[in-house]
C-alpha cells in the first residue's frame, strides 16, 4: 500500500513535470505496418518493370509496364500496368499508373475524387508526338521525350522504366520517379488458401478482404538542398532525413489523419491532416515539387545522402540531389511533377491542380476568441463585454461542443443557450460574429432527427459486414455520414439552412472538428480501414480525405445558406490536398509550452507552402496553463498567424487577455491591435493567395530564393513580401539572434531603426514585442484606428508605411472589397499599386475595378527618408500637406521618429500623386 | 447647459477663422471641433494663443489641428472628439443620465454608445436620444439601491453592536474559564493523589484479604461473592487509570477535542471508502496515463505496468468492450470518469455531474494523501462535520460542551461549591483508617472522575473560544454573525454550501465535494476566499470566491464556475452595506437629479 502510494506520487510528479503524454504505443509504427515494413526493406534496383508499347494516345504519352524478365513463380499474377504521362500548362506533368481496367482487375482501385479542380483539365496540352532519344549514361537504352513547357521536357525512360522532368537547356534533371528502381505496385489478386490477410493491432482486426495492394516508389529532387511540405507533422520546416547514414532509427514521415492526444512537438508521426505534396529548394534558387494524389495511409522517407551507397545505381552526380521514398497502402499512382523554377511558381503549379485558397471574409482575418467552453449566454455576454471594457478588439466568439443538446450538433442546450438567436444578434450589433462547432459523428439516438434521417436514408459509412458503422465519440455511440458521396454532401449542406439549423443567424459560422475522423474506440483512435463507403470503396483508400469531404460539404452548406453570396467560413482540423478551397485549418490540440509555440511556426509555414494558407495554432496552447509570459509571447506571435485564435481546454484556467494583470493586459491588447492595424495588409495578402496560391505567411527563401542562410530558418517567417517576424521562444529572453536576409535594410516595426540585410543581428528583446521588421523597398497599408472589431474599421482612413530602399524607392499594394460577398469576382474591388520613387508617391489601379470607398489616406510614413522637406503637394487638386516627425505606431507612448506626411487626404479608390517638395 | 452653449459659441468664434485656412479635409470636420470634451477640460482648450500643448508636453499643435481627425498628441490631447488618437477619451454629456467617457475607438464606429448619441456624428447612423428613459431607469435603480443600503446599514449597525457584546461576553467567558481551568487542574491533581493513595491502601487490603481467604475455606461461598465485587472494582480501577492518562495528555495540549476528532475522522474514513469504491473502475486508466507519462519522460516502463496498459487498450476481446474503450479514450480529453458516463448524457447537467464524479475518482492516488493532510488540519478544526449534519443551515459551537450539569451560568459559586465539596470529602476521608472505608473511596473516585470530565469540557470550550476569537471578523466585527453559519443555495442538482470561517462545499445527495477551506477576506472585505478544496483532475485544487453585496438578508444569490474548479458566488448581506457607500450613492443620485430637467435644451 505504501509502495503504491509512493508510486502514485511519483507518477503525479511526472505528470506535472512532463508536458506531453503522447501515447506512442497506440499508433502503428512503420514496422508494425506490413506494407511500410515490406517497402522499407526493398533494395534499390529491385524494380524490373520496363515501359512497353510506348505511344501517344488521346494527347497522352502512354505505355504498358511489364516485368523485364519473366519471374519464376508469380509470373502469372503479374499483369501489365498502364502508364500515362500528361502535360499541362505552366510546367505541370501528370503521371498515372494503374492496373489495366481491360484486364479485369478484382476491383477498381480508388482514385481520389473531387480534389483536382475541373479547370485543371482545360489546361491540358494535347501531345501530338514524342521523340525517342538515347540519353547519355543510360546504357544505350531508349527514352521517349515530350514537350512540357518552353523550358522543360517530360521524359519516359523505357528500360528500366523511369519518369522525369528535365530542363531543355543542358538536360538538367528536375524531378524524377523510380530512378533508384524502388517502384513496386502490389496488384490485386485472389487470396491463396494458406494466406492470412487479416491484420491485427491492439485488439482491432482489419479484415483486409482485398489483401495487399500497396504502392511504393522513389522520387528524386535535383539541384536541391532541402525538401519541405507533406503536412501535417509537428517538426522542423526543412524535413530531416529519416533514413540513411547519420540518421538514428527514425520513423518515416507518416501521412495518416489522426486525432493524437497531446501530440509531441518534434515527431514525424502523422497528426490531423495530410497533404502529399513536397517542395524542394536548392542553392540555385530553384524549386520543384511533387504531389501524389492518394488518400490512403502514406509513409514518406527522406533519404540522407549516401543512403544508396551499396545499391549500385549510378545517378547523374553533377547535381546535388535529395532522394525520397514514398509508400502508400492502397490507391493508384496519380502524381504531379512541378517544374518550378521559382518557389512561388511551384506553389502556383500546385494550386492550379488542387485549387486556389478561398478568399476569406474580412472578419475572419481578425482575432477569434474561443474556449472549451463558453458555458452559457451570460458567459458569452460577459466575455464579450470584457473585450469592450478593456478596449481590446475581437471579431468572433466561439462555442465548443458543450453548447449543444447532448452533443447533437445543430441543436442548443436549452438550459444554457435558451436564446441563441438573440445572443448572436447582440454580438452582431457590435459587428461581431459567432462560430459553433459541428462535428461529423452523429449521435445514435432515434429521437435525434439527424440520426433518424441519415440512418433511414442509408447515409452512414458501413462496417465491414455492411451494417451502419457504430463508433464512439463525444455523444457516445455515433455514426458517420459518408461524405465521399456527393448526394450525402448535398444532404449535409442542407442542414445549414436557417430553417434546418434552428437558432442560427447570418452571423453564425462553423467549426468542423474531429473529422479525421476521430473514433475513440477505433484502431488508432480512428475508423477501421475495412469500413465501407459509396461504391464499396474501403475506408483505407480514402481515409486521409474524409475530413476534406466533410469540410467541403459544410462549406457548401454555408454557401447555399447565403444563396451563394456569402463567403463561407469553416475551420477544419482534418485536411487534405484541396482543403484550401473550403476554409481555414488550425494545428489542433497543442500544449501550453514554449516548444509548441516554437513548432507552430514551421507547422504554419508548411501548411502555407502546401496551399493551406489560412492556418494558425491555438494561441496559448490548448492543453495546460500558460504562464503569463508565454501567453503574451504567443499573442505577439499569433498576431501574425494567418488564422489568429485563442483557445483552451476546459480543464485550464480562464485566460482571456485581461486576466493577468494590467501590464499583461496591455501587452496582449497591443499584440492584438498590431494585427488589427495590419488587417488591410493581411487582407491584401489573402487576395494574393486567392489569385496565386502564394501563402500569406511564407518562408524567408520564398522571398530570397538564393539566400542559402535562409533555407532552413524556421524561427522567422515572412508575412507577405514586406514583413519579417521572429517569435521569442524562451522564457525571460534578453536577446534574440535574428537573421535578416537580402541586401537591403530592414526597419524595426516598433522603433523604425534600420538594420542591414544579409546578416545575423543580436538584438535586445523587450517584453513589449517580438522582433518584427519591414523590408526596405516595400509599402505596407495600415489602419491605425482601433475599433471593437474589423467591422467598424471599414470607413477608417489608411496609413501607408513606406520603407525606402537604397535607391529611395519602394512599392506595395492594397486590395479592398466588401469583405463578405463574391462581388469581387465581378470586379467589385479596389486594387491599388503604390510606387514611391524620385520623391513621388503614386497610386495606380491594378486590373479593372469597380468598387467605391469613402476611405482616405490620413498619413504617409516614410522610413529611411532623409528628413528636411516640409510640405508635399497632392495631385490632383494641388493641395499641400505638411510633413513633420510623427510616431511609427499608436496605442502607447511612442516617440516621434518617422517622417510623416500629415493628412494628404487622398481617396484610396482614386489615382493620385503625392510629391514631396 | 447654458454654460455649454456659451462654450460652443466661443469655440466657433475662436476656431473657425483659423480652420478655414487649413487644408480642405480638416475644414469638413470643423463643425465637430467642440465635441467630446469634458467640462473639466473646457478651460484647457480656451487659451487665447494659437497653439495648445499636448498634456504630456510632447508637442504643441495649432488650433486648426484641434479635433481635426488626425492624431498629433500621443496622449490624445488634441482629439477628444474623434477616433484618431487611440488613447483619447470621448466625453458624452448624456444630459438626463450619467456623463460618460468613451474609448476613442467608439467614436463614429456606427454603434450608438452615448445615450445622447453624441459619439456618432458622421452621418452613418442616426442614434436615438435615450438619456431621459435610460436615466430614469438608472435613477430608479439607484433609488432602490439606496433604499437597500439605508436599511442594510441599519441592520449592519445592529449586527455590529450585537457582535461587540457577544465578543465581549465570549472574551469574559474565556478569562473565566481559564481561571476555572487553573483551579480545577489543581483540584484534579489533588484528587488524583488521594485516589492513588486510596488505591494503594485498597491494594494492600486486597492482598491481605486474599491471604486470609486462602485460609478461610468454610466461608468460601461468602468470599466468592466478595471476590466478584472485587473484580468489578478492579475493572473500574483500570478504567479510571485509563482516563487519568488521557487527562494527562489533555492537560498538556490545550486545544484537543478528542471526541470530536474521533467522530470526525471516522466520517472521513467513510468518505474515503466511497471514493475508493468509485475509483476502482478507472484505476487502469489512471495507471495507463501514468505509464505513458513515464514512457515519454524517457524512462523505461516497468513491464507489468506496460502489460496493464496493453490489457486495457489492446486486448479488447478479452477485457473491455469497445464502448469502454471509447469512453477511456474520450476521458483523456475530458478527464471524465469512464464509469459514470454509462448513461449517455441527456443534458449537460448530467455531464457536469460526471465531471465531478470523475474528479473525485481519478485523483484517488493523490486524494489519499490529501485526506491525510486534511485530517491533520481537522484536529484543530473541531467537529464541523457531524454538527453541520445535524443542522444543514448552520453549525453552532455554543451548544456544544455540556457544562450544564455543573452550572447554568459561569459564576464563582459553582466553582466554590465544587471546591467545598472536594474539601469536605477529603476531610471526611481518614486516610489512615483501616480497613478502608469503601464508600468514601468510591466518593473520591467519583469526584475525581467528575472533576476531570469537567476539566476536559472546560478545556475544550476554551480551545473553541480561542479558535473562534482569533478569526478576522472585519474592521467592525460585522462578520461575527457569519461564524458558525452556513449559507446554502440550490443550483440545478447541487446544493452549494458556504460556511464562512470553515469551508465551502458542493453537495449532491450524500456526496460532498470540498470547494475550499476558509482562507481569508480579500478586496477590502468585499470578498471571502476559500482555497485548497479537493483537487481537480488535470486541474487546480478547487477554490471558491464569494463576492459580498449589500442586501437585507444573508443569502447566496448566485454560484458560477467561470473556470473549471474555480467557483464564484455572490452573497448578499447587510454586513457590507457601508455608510460611506450610501453617501456616495446619494451623491450620485443628487448629481443625476440635477441634470434631468434640462431635456428640452438638448433638443
Amino acid at each position: 500500500m505504501k509502495m503504491k502510494q509512493v508510486a502514485f506520487l511519483f507518477l503525479i510528479f511526472l505528470a506535472s513535470q512532463t508536458v506531453y503524454s503522447w501515447k506512442k504505443d497506440e499508433f502503428r509504427a512503420c514496422d508494425q505496418t506490413p506494407f511500410c515494413k515490406r517497402a522499407r526493406f526493398r533494395k534499390p534496383g529491385a524494380c524490373t518493370l520496363i515501359a512497353h508499347d510506348v505511344s501517344i494516345s488521346d494527347g497522352d504519352l502512354t505505355a504498358k509496364l511489364i516485368p523485364k524478365a519473366p519471374h519464376d513463380q508469380d509470373q502469372d499474377q503479374i499483369k501489365p500496368l498502364t502508364l500515362s504521362v500528361s502535360v499541362y500548362q505552366d510546367g505541370i506533368m501528370r503521371l498515372k499508373i494503374d492496373e489495366d481496367p481491360s484486364l479485369d482487375p478484382r476491383k477498381k482501385r480508388f482514385q481520389v475524387a473531387d480534389v483536382v479542380i475541373s479547370e485543371f483539365e482545360t489546361k491540358k496540352l494535347w501531345l501530338q508526338s514524342a521523340s525517342t532519344e538515347k540519353i547519355n549514361g543510360d546504357d544505350g537504352g531508349l527514352s521517349s521525350v515530350v514537350y512540357l513547357s518552353d523550358g522543360y521536357e517530360a521524359v519516359l525512360r523505357h528500360d528500366p522504366f523511369e519518369v522525369y522532368v528535365r530542363e531543355k537547356a543542358g538536360n538538367r534533371r528536375v524531378v524524377s520517379l523510380n530512378s533508384h528502381g524502388l517502384f513496386d505496385f502490389e496488384q490485386l489478386r485472389v487470396k491463396k488458401e494458406d494466406e492470412d490477410w487479416e491484420e491485427r493491432f491492439r485488439g482491432h482486426t482489419d479484415t483486409r478482404p482485398y489483401g495487399p495492394q500497396s504502392i511504393s516508389f522513389d522520387v528524386s529532387f535535383y539541384g536541391s538542398d532541402f525538401v519541405y511540405g507533406i503536412p501535417e507533422h509537428a517538426s522542423s520546416f526543412a524535413l530531416k532525413p529519416t533514413r540513411g547514414p547519420g540518421v538514428e532509427e527514425s520513423e518515416p514521415f507518416r501521412l495518416f489523419n489522426l486525432d493524437v492526444f497531446e501530440y509531441h512537438h518534434e515527431s514525424p508521426f502523422g497528426i490531423y491532416g495530410s497533404i502529399p505534396f513536397m517542395v524542394s529548394h536548392g542553392k540555385s534558387g530553384q524549386s520543384s515539387g511533387f504531389f501524389w494524389l492518394n488518400a490512403a495511409e502514406m509513409q514518406i522517407d527522406v533519404l540522407a545522402k549516401g543512403w544508396d551507397a551499396e545499391g549500385g545505381i549510378l545517378m547523374p552526380t553533377e547535381q546535388s540531389r535529395i532522394d525520397t521514398f514514398w509508400m502508400s497502402e492502397a490507391g493508384i499512382v496519380d502524381t504531379f511533377f512541378f517544374a518550378g523554377p521559382g518557389p512561388k511558381d511551384v506553389v502556383k503549379q500546385y494550386v492550379s491542380v488542387t485549387g486556389l485558397p478561398a478568399m476569406p471574409q474580412l472578419f475572419s482575418t481578425g482575432y477569434h476568441q474561443c474556449r472549451w467552453n463558453y458555458r452559457d449566454e451570460e458567459d458569452v455576454e460577459n466575455v464579450d463585454s470584457k473585450f469592450d471594457e478593456h478596449d481590446i478588439p475581437y471579431d468572433v466568439l466561439w462555442l465548443d461542443i458543450e453548447h449543444t443538446d447532448g452533443k447533437r450538433y445543430f441543436t442548443w442546450d436549452k438550459m444554457l443557450f435558451p436564446h441563441p438567436e438573440e445572443m448572436q444578434r447582440k454580438l452582431a450589433a457590435k459587428g461581431r460574429h459567432m462560430v459553433t462547432i459541428v462535428d461529423p459523428h452523429i449521435k445514435r439516438d432515434e429521437s435525434f432527427h439527424l440520426h433518424k434521417d441519415a440512418s433511414q436514408r442509408g447515409y452512414y459509412i458501413k462496417d465491414a459486414t455492411g451494417k451502419d458503422y457504430d463508433g464512439w465519440c463525444w455523444p457516445g455511440s455515433s455514426s458517420y455520414p459518408d461524405m465521399l458521396n456527393p448526394e450525402i454532401r448535398s444532404w449535409w449542406a442542407e442542414k445549414f439552412s436557417y430553417d434546418n439549423y434552428v437558432g442560427s443567424t447570418p452571423s453564425l459560422y462553423i467549426w468542423n472538428d474531429m473529422n479525421e475522423p476521430s473514433v475513440f474506440n477505433g484502431p488508432e483512435v480512428t475508423m477501421p480501414r475495412d469500413a465501407l463507403h459509396l461504391g464499396g470503396v474501403e475506408h483505407r483508400e480514402l481515409h486521409n480525405a474524409y475530413g476534406y469531404y466533410f469540410h467541403m460539404a459544410t462549406a457548401e452548406g454555408l454557401l447555399k445558406r447565403g444563396d451563394g453570396k456569402d463567403r463561407p467560413f469553416v475551420l477544419s482540423r482534418a485536411f487534405f490536398a484541396g482543403s484550401q478551397r473550403y476554409g481555414a485549418v488550425w494545428t489542433g490540440d497543442n500544449s501550453a509550452d514554449w516548444d509548441h509555440l516554437r513548432v507552430s511556426v514551421p507547422m504554419v509555414l508548411t501548411l502555407g507552402l502546401t496551399g493551406m494558407t489560412f492556418s494558425g495554432a491555438d494561441v496559448g496552447g490548448f492543453f495546460g496553463n500558460p504562464e503569463p509570459e508565454l501567453l503574451v509571447r504567443w499573442y505577439q506571435l499569433g498576431a501574425y498567424y494567418p488564422f489568429f485564435r485563442g483557445h483552451a481546454h476546459h480543464d485550464t484556467k480562464r485566460r482571456e487577455p485581461w486576466l493577468f494583470g494590467e501590464r499583461n493586459t496591455a501587452l496582449m491588447r497591443d499584440a492584438i491591435r498590431i494585427r488589427y492595424t495590419l488587417l488591410p495588409y493581411f487582407y491584401t495578402l489573402f487576395r494574393e493567395a486567392n489569385v496565386s496560391g502564394v501563402p500569406v505567411v511564407r518562408p524567408l527563401w520564398m522571398e530570397f530564393p538564393s539566400d542559402e542562410a535562409a533555407f532552413s530558418n524556421d524561427e522567422a517567417f515572412m508575412v507577405g513580401n514586406s514583413l519579417l517576424v521572429q517569435g521569442i521562444y524562451t522564457a525571460r529572453a534578453k536577446h534574440a539572434s535574428v537573421y535578416l536576409p537580402g541586401k537591403e535594410s530592414w526597419y524595426d516595426l516598433r522603433t523604425g531603426t534600420a538594420y542591414k540585410g544579409g546578416k545575423v543581428h543580436k538584438l535586445e528583446v523587450s517584453e513589449e514585442s517580438i522582433p518584427a521588421f519591414q523590408r526596405a523597398g516595400t509599402i505596407v497599408p495600415r489602419k491605425d484606428r482601433f475599433r471593437r472589431s474589423s467591422t467598424q474599421m471599414v470607413h477608417d482612413p489608411y496609413t501607408l508605411v513606406i520603407a525606402l530602399n537604397s535607391s529611395q524607392a519602394a512599392e506595395g499594394e492594397l486590395y479592398v472589397d466588401d469583405g463578405k460577398s463574391y462581388d469581387f469576382k465581378h470586379g467589385a474591388y479596389i486594387h491599388r499599386r503604390f510606387v514611391f520613387s524620385n520623391g513621388h508617391l503614386t497610386s495606380s489601379p491594378v486590373g479593372n475595378s469597380r468598387f467605391s470607398s469613402d476611405c482616405i489616406i490620413e498619413r504617409v510614413i516614410l522610413l529611411g527618408f532623409t528628413p528636411g522637406a516640409k510640405t508635399a503637394l497632392v495631385e490632383p487638386g494641388n493641395q499641400t500637406a505638411e510633413i513633420e516627425l510623427g510616431p511609427l505606431r499608436f496605442g502607447g507612448q511612442h516617440a516621434a521618429v518617422a517622417v510623416t506626411i500629415r493628412k494628404p487626404g487622398v481617396r484610396v479608390a482614386e489615382d493620385w500623386k503625392i510629391k514631396i517638395l | 447647459m447654458r454654460v455649454y452653449s456659451i462654450f460652443i459659441l466661443f469655440f466657433i468664434d475662436s476656431f473657425l477663422p483659423s480652420s478655414s485656412s487649413s487644408s480642405s479635409s480638416s475644414s469638413s470636420s470643423s463643425k465637430h471641433h467642440f465635441l467630446g470634451i469634458s467640462p473639466q477640460d473646457e478651460n484647457y482648450y480656451k487659451s487665447s494663443s494659437d497653439t495648445i500643448s499636448c498634456k504630456d508636453g510632447s508637442k504643441k499643435f495649432s488650433k486648426s489641428q484641434f479635433n481635426d481627425d488626425f492624431c498629433d498628441c500621443l496622449d490624445g490631447t488634441d482629439k477628444p472628439g474623434t477616433s484618431a488618437c487611440p488613447t483619447a477619451k470621448f466625453y458624452c454629456k448624456n444630459a438626463g443620465h450619467i456623463p460618460q467617457f468613451l474609448f476613442s475607438s467608439r467614436v463614429n464606429d456606427g454603434i450608438c454608445d452615448c445615450c445622447d448619441g453624441s459619439d456618432e456624428y458622421d452621418g452613418q447612423v442616426k442614434c436615438p436620444k435615450t438619456c431621459w428613459e435610460a436615466g430614469k431607469v438608472a435613477r430608479d435603480r439607484l433609488i432602490k439601491k439606496i433604499a437597500t443600503y439605508k436599511e442594510g446599514a441599519a441592520l449592519r449597525k445592529l449586527e455590529v453592536e450585537k457582535a461587540k457584546v457577544a465578543i465581549a461576553k465570549e472574551e469574559a467567558e474565556l478569562t473565566l474559564l481559564k481561571n476555572e481551568e487553573k483551579v480545577l487542574k489543581v483540584r484534579v491533581g489533588e484528587l488524583k493523589e488521594h485516589k492513588e493513595l486510596i488505591e494503594k491502601e485498597e491494594e494492600k487490603v486486597r492482598l491481605q484479604k486474599e491471604k486470609e481467604e486462602k485460609g478461610k475455606r468454610e466461608v468460601e461461598e461468602d468470599l466468592r461473592e466478595k471476590g466478584k465485587a472485587d473484580k468489578e472494582g478492579k475493572v473500574e480501577h483500570e478504567k479510571v487509570e485509563e482516563e487519568a492518562s488521557t487527562e494527562n495528555q489533555l492537560t498538556e495540549s490545550t486545544h484537543d477535542d478528542i471526541i470530536g476528532n474521533v467522530e470526525d475522522s471516522s466520517s472521513k474514513e467513510h468518505a474515503l471508502e466511497n471514493t475508493h469504491e468509485s475509483a476502482s473502475p478507472t484505476t487502469e486508466d489512471v495507471s495507463s496515463v501514468a505509464t505513458e507519462i513515464a514512457d515519454d519522460a524517457g524512462s523505461k516502463i516497468s513491464p507489468d505496468v506496460d502489460k496493464k496498459e496493453n490489457e486495457v487498450l489492446s486486448d479488447i476481446s478479452e477485457g473491455i468492450s469497445r464502448e469502454e474503450l471509447g469512453r477511456i479514450v474520450a476521458s483523456r480529453w475530458t478527464g471524465e470518469s469512464t464509469k459514470n458516463q454509462g448513461e449517455t448524457p441527456k443534458d449537460t447537467h448530467d455531464e457536469q455531474y460526471d465531471h465531478h464524479a470523475t474528479d473525485i475518482v481519478v485523483d484517488t492516488g493523490k486524494d489519499d494523501n490529501e485526506k491525510y493532510d486534511y485530517e491533520i488540519d481537522d484536529e484543530q478544526d473541531e467537529s464541523y462535520e457531524e454538527e453541520s449534519h445535524d443542522d444543514m443551515s448552520s453549525y453552532n459551537y455554543d451548544d456544544e460542551p455540556d457544562l450544564s450539569d455543573t452550572t447554568s451560568s459561569y459564576n464563582s459559586s459553582w466553582l466554590e461549591k465544587i471546591q467545598q465539596k472536594a474539601r469536605n470529602i477529603l476531610k471526611a476521608f481518614n486516610l489512615f483508617q483501616t480497613p478502608v472505608n469503601l464508600t468514601e473511596a468510591a466518593t473520591v473516585r467519583k469526584e475525581y472522575v467528575d472533576s476531570s470530565t469537567k476539566l476536559s469540557k472546560i478545556q475544550s470550550r476554551i480551545s473553541k473560544l480561542k479558535e473562534k476569537l482569533k478569526h478576522d471578523f472585519g474592521p467592525e466585527k460585522e462578520f461575527y454573525a457569519f461564524y458558525g453559519h452556513c449559507f446554502e443555495t440550490n443550483q440545478n442538482k447541487y446544493v452549494y454550501k458556504v460556511c464562512p470561517y470553515k469551508q465551502a462545499s458542493q453537495e449532491e445527495g450524500y456526496t460532498s465535494t470540498s470547494l475550499g477551506n476558509w482562507d481569508k477576506f480579500e478586496d477590502s472585505y468585499r470578498m471571502m476566499v476559500f482555497s485548497n478544496g479537493e483537487n481537480c483532475w488535470n486541474g487546480p485544487d478547487r477554490s471558491m470566491k464569494v463576492k459580498l453585496r449589500c442586501g437585507l438578508k444573508n443569502e447566496i444569490t448566485d454560484v458560477d464556475e467561470p473556470s473549471r474548479c474555480e467557483y464564484v458566488a455572490v452573497l448578499s448581506t447587510p454586513a457590507v452595506c457601508l455608510e460611506d457607500k450610501l453617501k456616495e450613492l446619494q451623491h450620485k443620485l443628487d448629481l443625476m437629479n440635477k441634470e434631468q430637467p434640462r431635456e428640452h435644451d438638448e433638443l
